[in-house]
């Protein structure tokens, strides 16, 4: 009988094995997790589902950073997935890895043609090297002002007329005191908000065209610019305004809980923020500095790579899967779980003509920001540096030893760029 | 001349332990060696690029204020979670050596933190203290008038926090191997003290103490590697080196210059720096701690 049952078993093994030969069986590693993990799984299933010939599995990977170590580690021993998904931070160790197809010859290479106008402008410039988009835009944000409206109508301050440069979050941070608010501004991603305020001011974070025209070889944050950004937010922490909440989404909590009037933050937060507040949440554009000529927000958040050295068949698999993301209802279904931008301009039409954003404005606030500002200068594409994730962190650094004290602003971003250009060079040396 | 032990079989005992050898190479020897043979060397992240930069890695490793940093936050941490863990374990280990109603009850659930993995450890005392929504930010605020106690800022108090988790959760291992010395303390010995009039106080000091020094000498050990080594789980869940690199020890920094920051030669540089300095303190230890302990009654 078990032989028997052993054979049957076999045999179906064989045949199932035929029937899904079938299949092109690719993967994609990524590092998205929570609630961003079920809408994912979820576009895979109906990718699946609506593409009877591909087998696609995508496998949460850990961390953005787990993500890339994984992948740098199976691509030397050639067990890499096709697709993976990397932080935009980990861009130009991507671009110079030799790992890649740049995402803007793959249509070429299974013999379609493809018109990558349809993305979104400032995203597609973020990945663009040359002009050509070398990874898939995937999850956009970037970083905008949220304030709770309540604590500002407590204060005895319009609701609806948020802080539009730092003089007034200073002024607005006073009457928010006075009415008894403790902690009125905090950030989210430190070093990411320093970066806004260079691009968003059309200032350069690096030499070499923000290393968009060359590797950067020097970081300009220590310049007269940036010691300003930092000088005024030592000094609103001296004054009692600023509150420095930690790295990437800790200071979320206390804005959610009521206890923090504004908060600078990636847009990807908005969906969990205004399903955990009690309160009204207004949103609007980041602050400014007077007399600073306009610039843009940063993209921020992931792009999705193509791995180099695939089977045609396999190629045709993972463009097909490149293609269904661009798709305006997957687009419209990723942005509305999670928060990210849809990275399509039908998909943006297709949200405006639902009334999508006329019943949450603050759906609108980031799109608004990013595409009314002017994106003609490489100071507003961002700034693309080899060691991008260290020289981030040495920069959330300066900033805590600038508000706690520690060190004077200039002093703090000093020592930040000397170490930042360290591994500038140290970079250049292997990569040139 | 050595007993032969194997009559007749010259290799079976070679050909015994040839798993446990074969693993022991290539697990840990190899990658020891090619570690240290990476710490000579600077790597790119995909490896296509090497360049040899001789002693270049341990250079800059010495004259970094960061690495400097590292290191006290290390000494700091390590000596709290030996000195506080095995003084607590010690006294908590003799209370519960009383022969006292529902002492069962009480050893197992001192001991049962060992059971928990530092991933739930680490997330019981995030939890904890977490600023906003934390039971003890809440009632340290209740009892100070609305102090706010947020370690997500407070580097000192984050150091704090994770040495006293790291403790706890090694205080149930430490607390068993003190019992069962605590229980193989001759019964004879503490007899005659107390016929004697020795105090209680005395009595353990003179009788009970250096009873335990075996147990001592190996929790010493033991406590050492893990303060060093495996608390990086505790870490990571907790407060990743942060704020500032206030709990940035010596383990989680080296993780993050490997795999994070994928800066291998660096981090080969470190793991050979703490291979040397944790050889150098355990022979130091065994050495004198062995001497002075007394393994014969």
């Amino acid at each position: 009988m078990k032989r028997v049952l052993a054979v049957a078993l076999l045999a179906v093994l064989v045949l199932s094995s035929f029937a899904f030969a079938e299949k092109t069986q690719i993967t994609w590693w990524h590092a998205m997790s929570g609630s961003r993990l079920d809408v994912v799984n979820a576009i895979v299933d109906q990718f699946n589902a609506t593409h009877p010939d591909i087998e696609l599995t995508a496998m949460f990977t850990g961390s953005y950073a787990e993500t890339l170590t994984k992948f740098i580690a199976s691509y030397k021993t050639g067990t890499a997935p096709n697709l993976v998904q990397v932080y935009e931070v980990g861009t130009q160790t991507m671009l110079g890895s030799g790992a890649i197809v740049p995402v803007y010859k793959v249509p070429g290479m299974v013999g379609e043609t493809w018109d990558w106008a349809k993305y979104i402008i400032p995203i597609r410039n973020y990945y663009s090297k040359d002009g050509n988009l070398w990874s898939m835009p995937f999850n956009s944000s970037t970083a905008m002002l949220y304030y709770n409206k309540d604590l500002f109508a407590k204060a005895g301050l319009d609701p609806n007329k948020p802080p539009t440069t730092w003089k007034e979050v200073e002024e607005y941070g006073q009457k928010l005191r006075d009415s008894g608010v403790t902690n009125v501004l905090s950030f989210g991603w430190p070093g990411w908000i320093l970066e806004q305020m260079f691009t968003s001011h059309n200032q350069l974070f690096a030499n070499n065209d923000n290393g968009r025209s060359g590797l950067a070889t020097e970081v300009l944050f220590n310049g007269d610019f940036g010691t300003m950004v930092v000088d005024t937010w030592t000094k609103l922490a001296k004054e009692g305004i600023f509150l420095y909440g930690g790295p990437e989404y800790s200071a979320n909590t206390a804005f959610k809980s009521g206890q923090l009037a504004m908060l600078l933050q990636s847009t990807s937060s908005l969906a969990g923020i205004e399903k955990g507040s009690q309160f009204a949440v207004g949103t609007s554009f980041l602050p400014r500095f007077e007399g600073y000529p306009m610039g843009d927000s940063v993209i921020g958040g992931g792009s999705l790579w193509v791995r180099k050295g695939q089977s045609t068949k396999e190629l045709k698999a993972v463009w097909e899967f490149l293609k269904y993301l661009g798709d305006t209802d997957v687009a419209i279904q990723w942005h509305k779980g999670t928060g990210y931008f849809p990275t399509v301009n039908s998909a943006v039409k297709a949200l405006l003509d639902e009334g999508w954003f006329s019943k949450d404005q603050n759906f609108l606030t980031a799109f608004l920001q990013i595409l009314s500002g002017r994106r003609d200068t490489a100071a507003v594409k961002g700034v693309r540096l080899g060691p991008f994730v260290e020289i981030r962190e040495i920069e959330r650094s300066a900033i805590e030893k600038a508000v706690s004290g520690v060190l004077t602003p200039k002093q703090a971003l000093d020592e930040a760029a000397q170490k930042a250009n360290q591994l500038l060079k140290d970079y250049a040396e292997l990569n040139s | 001349m050595q007993e032969d032990r194997f009559p007749g079989h010259r290799f079976l005992p070679y050909l015994l332990i040839l798993p446990s050898a074969a693993i022991i190479i290539i697990f840990l020897i190899v990658p020891f060696i090619q570690s240290v043979q990476e710490s000579f060397f600077t790597t790119n992240p995909f490896g296509t690029k090497t360049i040899f930069v001789g002693l270049r890695n341990y250079m800059r490793l010495f004259a970094s204020s960061d690495y400097h940093k590292s290191i006290v936050t290390t000494l700091i941490f390590s000596g709290f979670v030996i000195m506080i863990g095995l003084s607590m374990s010690l006294a908590i280990a003799h209370l519960l050596n009383q022969k006292i109603r529902g002492r069962g009850f009480y050893q197992i659930a001192l001991i049962w933190t060992y059971a928990l993995s530092p991933a739930v450890a680490g997330t019981i005392w995030a939890l904890m203290f977490a600023p906003a929504t934390g039971i003890v930010p809440y009632i340290v605020a209740k009892l100070f008038g609305g102090y706010v106690l947020n370690w997500m800022t407070n580097g000192k108090l984050a150091l704090l926090v994770v040495s006293a988790a790291a403790t706890w959760k090694m205080l149930g291992y430490n607390i068993v191997f003190f019992l069962a010395g605590l229980q193989n303390v001759p019964g004879e010995l503490l007899e005659a003290a107390r016929v004697d009039g020795a105090t209680g106080w005395r009595t353990f000091w003179k009788i009970t103490f250096p009873m335990l020094s075996p147990t001592t000498t190996f929790l010493l050990f033991v406590n050492m590697l893990y303060s060093f080594f495996q608390v990086f789980g505790l870490i990571d869940i907790m407060t990743r080196g942060g704020p500032g690199d206030a709990t940035n020890i010596l383990v989680y920094k080296l993780y993050r210059d490997g795999f994070i920051h994928m800066n291998s030669g660096s981090a080969s540089a470190q793991s050979f720096i703490i291979f040397v300095v944790i050889s150098i303190a355990a022979v130091i230890q065994l050495r004198v701690a062995t001497r002075k302990a007394i393994y014969s009654r």
